[in-house]
């Protein structure tokens, strides 16, 4: 819409020309090509916390304390002083504004860890329309747990996670909820297993293979939605107790009966204990569990309907199904996000996918599973092209954010973006293709609310190193070199730079992380550089 | 006809063996034959095949018969085969909950030819054939669950409302 990039010049241009229908927003945005955090003061004077991010309003800056204890909570302020000379432009900051309280006041530190329990750092959600947060804190895993009744091997134990749910306003504790003995996963790099949308919460827990989905009240309290695993629907095991089968005859006699037979042949014996011992690591005792009948049901109806002459049918579901049934069998579920208030999108792999270890180059699979009809509704590889083609062309359904949240929806993603999707394509075309693909959908399902919607990262106004820096928030390799922020409509127009630190030197690179935290609307940033051994270095990005 | 055509011959990450004894080798041949019959002329609504490349643990799946209450449901059963098959009948094991007088809380199956009436004659068709005509027709006068036996003579309307139900929730 603008022809000319002087500020004053584009304010009188938006007086008289009215943007065409449905675009202000995007015309409004352009001034973020003026207004940008292109002032450093680095290393300034800061509390020694763990700052984690802002919300996506703007309002919180979320940080915890070193001892992992403390939730402290500022908000965003802005520098100010007076100036009584002539010239103020050309003169320095006052020497409050290498404070950190300059910025930003504190509203409250609350206490979130009791016991041997301490703040799970990574962990963070944000429910906008009530300014609620959920925060997460946990004892230490253990790996080589012991075998319980339900829980599978394999995956390691947490004796206690509590999230709590803090109205930030004034950091009241509103509701807590606990898990014991389980474990989900609660850091980005390990597949955050939490998922906001909306009201509703879900919780994949590893340890005992169930969904369990939440629902935020207005009043501040965690409620029991639903539990998806071993039952499909919420009143399912109250149905059962309600029809039992009481029966007097139970097995174990039968099933001692073919192994004493089976000592007749050592090797049979193997096999038949081998059978035997899949029934008993079967969580939910012998019965497939909810989820998989349906999983199961679905793969299998899906050969079934394949093919129309019965003979021919068997042979492709023996050569299909099972031949494979035992791998499906022992897929359990990774991941999950809502896709919308109704349907989830659930990774399944093999156990030994690993808890720690880089999940990439093993075999998984999506399921899309509908909570209120219980259906599974599709089943895909990691390796499979359809769902590539769905994850370039619809990419945002797969980035299901709260309907209300406005300031999302400037997220940039190769299906909103034209930029995005030429450097998708890019990669694809020099990449051989299914290693592309399933290294792409190693990413699915999506950690929730990990993308920061500060227009710095809209790539429609600007155009930077993703290898440096993104939206998503992680920590990356420390790099001396400055990033910059170049114009998207006016080829190599430097609009600012991000210098991480003041000079290069000093520790040398080596054992340097550093990340960045984006206000999402104001030209403000932190950039937090942690060497090894030493004090972290926290420097601000502002318009001065 | 593709009968050798078996997973014994694509082995992926194959840990079990062929079993070397002679027993051990007719009692393969047996369920060779038993999977080549049953390509050829599989029961109605039925399907099976090794789980794996393990020759002696199968997989069935019974549709449920349409006009039962059972209708709807995909039902899935293991089949073990005892080291003297065919001369004891194999285990069969309901993976799949199912509201029915002679199938257990522990998804055993009461059935003659699965006990006493076994004959080597029999074969996994006939076996699936039995159980699945249990489905339309249970036996209620040799009931694993005496309480559903009950229920299904005494009030046979409310018997099937609750084993739709059972259908709907756990077999679909």
């Amino acid at each position: 819409m603008f022809k000319c990039n002087n500020i004053t010049a584009r304010i009188f241009h938006r007086q008289i020309h009215n943007p065409r229908p449905g675009t202000s927003v995007h015309c409004a945005r352009q001034f973020y090509e003026n207004i940008v955090p292109s002032y450093t003061i680095y290393d300034i004077d800061c509390p020694d916390h763990f700052f984690r991010k802002f919300t996506e309003d703007g309002q919180y800056l979320i940080s915890f304390s070193r001892n992992n204890q403390d939730l402290i909570v500022y908000r965003p302020t802005w520098l100010s002083y007076s100036c009584k000379e002539e010239n103020c432009d050309s003169h320095d900051l006052p020497p409050k504004a290498r404070r950190f309280e300059s910025f930003f006041t504190q509203l409250y530190s609350v206490s979130l860890a009791s016991g041997n329990e301490l703040v799970c750092k990574d962990f963070f959600l944000y429910m906008e329309n009530n300014q609620f947060g959920l925060f997460a804190t946990s004892t230490s895993p253990v790996h080589d747990a012991p075998a319980t009744e339900g829980a599978i091997h394999g995956v390691p134990s947490i004796e206690k996670i509590t999230f709590h749910l803090v109205r930030l306003q004034d950091g009241v504790i509103l509701d807590e909820k606990v898990f014991n003995n389980d474990f989900v996963n609660l850091a980005h790099s390990m597949g955050m297993g939490v998922f906001l949308y909306d009201d509703l919460l879900c919780i994949m827990s590893l340890r005992y293979q169930t969904i369990h989905i939440l629902q935020i009240r207005d009043s501040g309290n965690l409620v029991d939605v639903r539990a998806i695993g071993a039952f499909c629907r919420e009143d399912d095991e109250l149905f059962l107790n309600s029809h039992s089968q009481a029966s007097k005859f139970s097995l174990p006699l039968q099933s001692m009966a073919v192994l004493d037979k089976g000592k007749q042949n050592d090797l049979a014996m193997h096999q038949v204990e081998n059978g035997l011992q899949h029934h008993q690591h079967t969580p939910g005792g012998p019965f497939l569990s909810g989820i998989k009948q349906r999983l199961l049901s679905f793969i299998f109806r899906g050969i079934w309907n394949e093919e129309a002459d019965h003979a021919l049918r068997v042979q492709c579901l023996k050569k299909k199904f099972y031949f494979h049934f035992q791998d499906y069998i022992d897929l359990i579920m990774w991941k999950v996000q809502f896709l919308d208030r109704h349907h989830l999108l659930i990774k399944f792999g093999s156990v030994d996918g690993g808890v720690f270890r880089n999940i990439d180059h093993h075999s998984a699979f999506f399921a899309v599973y509908n909570m209120e009809t219980t259906e599974i509704i599709a089943f895909y590889q990691n390796s499979a092209e359809e769902l590539y083609y769905l994850f370039e062309q619809f990419c945002d359904h797969f980035h299901a954010t709260s309907r209300n949240s406005l300031y999302m929806n400037f997220i940039s993603s190769h299906s909103n973006n034209i930029h995005a999707l030429e450097q998708l394509r890019i990669v694809k075309n020099k990449a051989s293709f299914p290693p592309f693909v399933k290294k792409l959908m190693a990413s699915l399902p999506f950690s929730c609310q990990s993308q920061s919607p500060s227009p710095y990262f809209d790539q429609s106004l600007f155009r930077f190193d993703e290898k440096l820096i993104s939206a998503t928030d992680r920590h990356g390799q420390h790099n001396e070199n400055p990033i910059k922020f170049i114009s998207r409509r006016q080829a190599n127009t430097l609009k600012f730079k991000i210098k991480p630190g003041p000079e290069a030197g000093g520790a040398e690179g080596r054992q340097k992380r550093s990340s960045f935290i984006f206000h999402p609307i104001l030209p403000l940033a932190l950039s937090i550089q942690q060497i090894l051994m030493q004090p972290t270095v926290v420097n601000i990005h502002f318009r001065r | 006809m593709s009968a050798m055509n078996c997973p014994m011959s694509s082995s992926i990450g194959g840990v079990r063996s062929w079993p070397s004894t002679t027993s051990g080798s007719a009692w393969g041949k047996r369920i060779q034959k038993e999977i080549a019959e049953f390509n050829i002329d599989p029961p109605h609504d039925c399907s099976a095949g090794p789980k794996g490349d393990n020759l002696y643990h199968w997989v069935s799946t019974i549709i449920g018969p349409p006009g039962s209450p059972y209708q709807g449901g995909i039902f899935f059963l293991d089949i073990t085969f005892p080291p003297d098959y065919p001369f004891k009948p194999p285990k069969v094991l309901f993976k799949t909950r199912i509201y029915h007088c002679n199938v257990d809380s522990n998804g055993n199956v009461s059935l003659d030819i699965l006990k006493d009436g076994w004959s080597p004659a029999l074969t996994v068709s006939t076996v699936l054939l039995a159980i699945r005509s249990l489905f339309t027709n249970p036996d209620p006068y040799n009931p694993r669950v005496p309480s559903i036996a009950h229920l299904y003579l005494s009030d046979r309307v409310k018997h099937d409302e609750v084993a739709t139900e059972w259908t709907m929730r756990f077999a679909r």
